[in-house]
Order: C-alpha cells, then structure tokens, then sequence
C-alpha cells in the first residue's frame, strides 16, 4: 500500500539540517549518510552525498529528475558486474 | 591507446546446426555489437559479425565464409570478441569512455600521488571514480569540475581534488547504523 498523502515524504530530519549547513558552507564536499530510505527532496539538489550501500560511501549527485525517489535508489547493495564496454561517463 | 582492445562481447553456445552462435554483447544496445565489425578474437583473427535472430548471429571469417557447421561453431564457444580502441566513435564535451578512465593515474592539484582509478561507478546518480591507493585504501571521488578539475586521456593523468566529508550519524535515539 502507498504512503498517505497527508503525512508528506518521509526524510530523517537530521538530514535536512546537515544539508541547510553543507548548503551555506559552499563548500566541494560530500555528506555521508547511512540513511538510504530517506526521500529525495528538492532542497538536496546540487548537493552530493555519499550513500552507504553496507561496504563505501557511493557519490550520489542529486539532479532535479531524482527528487521523490529515496536515496537507496542509487547505491546499489549487490556487487555490479560491469558497464558495457562503449559506456561514456559524462563530468558533471 | 593505439594498439588497446576493448572486450566487446564473448561467444555463447552454438545455435542449431548451421555455424551459428549465441553472442553475448557487451555493447550499450546489443545490437550495435555488429556496427563495430570485423572483431578481433584473442589469437587476432578477424570474425564479421552478421545477427540472424535475438542474441544469434552468424560469424564470417576474414574471407567473408560462414563457420561451417554445428562443429565449427562449438569451437568457438567462450572466444571472446574485442575492437581496437581508436575504432570507437569519438566522444562528446565532457564525456569519456569508462574503458579510457580506468587505469589512470590520479594526482592531486599540487602532483602527489593518490593512486590509480580502479572503478567507474555510473547508477544514474552521476558518474564516480573509485581511486586504488598505494597503500589498499579506496577513494570515491564525484565525476564533477570541482572534484575532477583536470582529465588527459593522452598523458594517462587525472587531477583529483578529493572533496571534504561531512559525516552525518543518526542521532543516538534513532536506529544506530
């Protein structure tokens, strides 16, 4: 079953605050984070954090498409077997 | 880079009694496995590669013959299939091949080592460089100008400003990690 609308997307509350912070700093940096059920909000975009997948930290860049999905998404758990071969990588 | 080979995609079972072969692509879209012919197998030969169904395809040798029967195509089973780097298109602004990325060595902005890019972690949140150092230790570093100011494919460096971490624990009344 769904969420209620009523009771908004859930994110840990820790998080919005470490993220007004890092956002004022201005600074390159990465926010670890273990939550990986927490919603993506739109105060996170531009922000990058590393989401623990039980192993590292994964670089997540959040972009405006990512908003409403939760931050497990993606930092996959299971080991990845490879990108395919003519795979490009654009710098953000 | 001249003479490098990308692994484009390796030889399954043999498919019915004709010569022809089930080929796993390691291609974007599996069927641009056949745009880049002639492959190059491991001992050099070169295969044209011709689809005649999903996943099977018909192998020609350099003088344009088909494998000949169910018996030449199991000879065939695990080969893999590679093309000379330079044969890829060229890429976009900004954009490089995973293949070009790993295995250059990672400097910081002042020129000390930091190791060698090990992995390139692409899961549709940016791309990240994962960086083996000398020591064992890994460094996940965004793909972005702020993190990445600096790539030469050619000298075979990357400049990698590794940015600050914040670290950001539940408080102790939640869930602990």
């Amino acid at each position: 079953m769904a969420r209620s609308v009523w009771k908004g997307p859930f994110v840990d509350g820790y998080l919005l605050n470490k993220a007004e912070t890092s956002r004022a700093s201005g600074r390159n940096e990465i926010i670890k984070i273990w939550s990986r059920r927490s919603t993506i909000l739109p105060q996170f975009v531009g922000l990058t954090f590393g989401v623990y997948n039980g192993h590292k930290f994964l670089p997540v860049q959040v972009s405006e498409n990512m908003v409403g999905h939760k931050f497990g998404e993606f930092s996959p758990t299971r080991t990845f077997t490879g990108h395919s071969a003519d795979k490009k990588a654009k710098r953000g | 880079m001249a003479d490098r080979l990308i692994l484009m995609g390796v030889v399954g079972r043999a498919h019915g009694v004709r010569g022809l072969v089930r080929v796993h692509s390691h291609t974007a879209d599996p069927a641009e496995l056949a745009a880049y012919s002639p492959l190059l197998d491991d001992a050099g030969r070169a295969f044209t590669l011709v689809w005649k169904g999903e996943g099977v395809a018909e192998l020609r040798d350099e003088s344009g013959r088909p494998l000949a029967d169910r018996t030449a195509a199991e000879a065939m089973v695990n080969t893999r299939l590679y093309v000379p780097r330079e044969r890829l298109p060229a890429a976009g602004q900004d954009e490089f091949y995973l293949a070009d990325l790993v295995g250059l060595a990672a400097r910081d902005p002042a020129g000390a080592p930091l190791g060698t890019v090990a992995t390139v972690h692409d899961y549709g949140a940016g791309a990240s460089l994962e960086i083996a150092g000398p020591n064992g230790a890994s460094l996940l570093v965004p793909f972005n100008r702020a993190s990445v100011p600096a790539v030469d494919i050619a000298a075979g460096i990357i400049v990698v400003a590794p940015p600050a971490e914040r670290l950001v624990a539940p408080p102790a009344a939640e869930d602990a990690p």
